[in-house]
């Protein structure tokens, strides 16, 4: 392993960039907006992040993920989950949202300042197969606490979207 | 957590504990339907609910463990079963989808009372928390909501046995907002922004209205949760009227809304006084750790 005295911001973004959800690995930690701040000093790499749902069992294997990510480019690396801000889906980056649509997931169906609604609930999602939005949610509950079941009408085939959260 | 003064660190342990062992046990119980659900969206989304359900828990243990320096595995199985502090309802076998439906729904309309309360607890760890958790618990209010509607516009016997199911579970739901100890303090600490007393209240009033809307047939029988023998968590039955376990205060419709009346003296939960049903549970639930409790996972 390499040892060094400093990295640099850009660095350590790269590096997180190249870790994948291990549930979703189509998607980054970055990219899933996970990742609340980044300290650093000198090759010290402190990353603070949000867990997307509490009970999310992935936590320990994300935490891991990173720390064997950074500890590759010679960092010693310290990941810490807090719970202020609250992780949101509005903050799966535009690239993300894109990434979960080509892995056959659907994006969150609509923004959500104070959590989900019953409207953001019954907000039909974009069908990740053949775009039909003449879909309907069967169910708020999925394979993850982050994912739901709908149906596509048009294509009919049942898919998955990511939560509203 | 050190620089938290001990009289603060005490009346936050058993609100900690309560809650933690609430969403612990509620969990355990959701979990048995993995499997068994009448079909398999619903066998999901209980497996999603009880896994949300035991990570809250894990969280409220988690913040308890740096007030009382011990391990949250330790502080959620290293227990015997008189000393868990959740609700009766919470223990209460699953036994049917009607009863199990009343519950969650009851259940889960608390939990978002409790929680939109603690959003302005002076112990900002929790109060980060509540907010958090607020976000998921909708999900598991909107799942029952779903379920309350389908069933009160279907066919009679539906909606029969979910106004039974929901008589029997208030009775026990009042007993989520039994007092906890030290209960004055924390409130003077405005750990506990609002007694649960108020919250008590307000569950009702949001429950009734909500129940209401869905036009079931309900009917308050006050009488029914008035002297009634409590089960201890040795087994034995103690009468009502025992100091140790008085009985919970009746709830009565007054001028169109749900009132508490009587001194609310609690079911005993908070207590640590439990049914014979919980024995088994928590044999169940105890069981790898007791036999290996350093092992890690």
């Amino acid at each position: 392993m390499v040892t060094r005295t400093s990295i640099s911001r850009q660095e350590v973004y790269d590096v997180l960039s190249g870790v994948a959800d291990p549930e979703i690995p189509a998607i980054s930690v970055v990219d899933l907006g996970i990742i609340e701040d980044v300290e650093i000093e000198e090759n010290r790499v402190k990353v603070t992040c949000l867990p997307t749902f509490v009970g999310c069992p992935a936590l320990d294997a994300i935490r891991e993920d990173i720390e064997n990510a950074l500890e590759g480019v010679g960092a010693e690396p310290e990941v810490e989950f807090v719970y202020q801000p609250p992780w949101t889906s509005d903050r799966i980056t535009a690239k993300g949202k894109r990434k979960l649509e080509e892995y056959g997931l659907a994006p969150p169906t609509g923004r959500s300042p104070a959590g989900p609604t019953r409207l953001t609930l019954l907000a039909p999602a974009k069908c990740p197969y053949c775009g039909s939005r003449e879909t309907v949610l069967e169910s708020p509950f999925g394979p993850t606490q982050c994912r739901a079941i709908s149906y596509c009408r048009s294509c009919r085939n049942p898919f998955e979207q990511f939560k509203v959260v | 957590m050190t620089n938290l003064s001990p009289a603060f660190k005490e009346s936050l342990e058993p609100l900690l504990l309560a809650i933690a062992d609430d969403e612990l046990i509620m969990g355990h119980r959701h979990s048995e339907w993995t499997g068994w659900a009448p079909h398999i969206e619903e066998d999901i989304a209980f497996s999603s609910i009880a896994q949300d359900e035991i990570g809250h828990a894990n969280l409220f243990y988690t913040l308890l463990s740096g007030v009382i320096d011990k391990s949250p595995d330790e502080i959620a199985l290293a227990r015997q079963s008189s000393e868990y502090r959740h609700a009766i309802i919470c223990e209460r076998p699953n036994r049917d989808w009607a009863y199990t439906l009343a519950r969650h729904f009851l259940y889960d309309t608390a939990e978002r009372i409790r929680l939109e309360s603690l959003r302005a607890s002076a112990y900002k760890p929790l109060a980060d928390v509540a907010d958090k958790l607020l976000r998921e618990e909708r999900y598991h209010e909107l799942h029952a909501e779903a379920w309350f509607s389908r069933l009160s516009s279907g066919p009679m016997e539906g909606r029969h046995e979910l106004t039974v199911a929901l008589s029997e579970a208030l009775s026990d739901a009042i007993g989520l907002f039994e007092i906890i100890d030290s209960e004055q303090v924390a409130l003077e600490y405005s750990i506990l922004p609002e007694s649960n007393e108020d919250l008590l209240q307000k569950f009702l009033s949001d429950a009734s209205e909500r129940i209401e809307s869905y036009g079931l047939p309900f009917q308050l029988s006050p009488s029914e949760s008035e002297g009634e023998f409590l089960a201890t968590s040795s087994g034995e039955m103690i009468e009502g009227s025992d100091e140790q376990a008085a009985a919970p205060p009746a709830i009565a419709e007054a001028e169109g809304k749900w009132q508490v009346t009587g001194e609310f003296a609690g079911m005993g939960g908070r207590r640590g006084k439990h049914s014979p049903e919980f024995d088994e549970l928590w044999d169940d639930l105890t069981k790898t750790y007791r036999e290996e409790p350093t092992a890690t996972w």
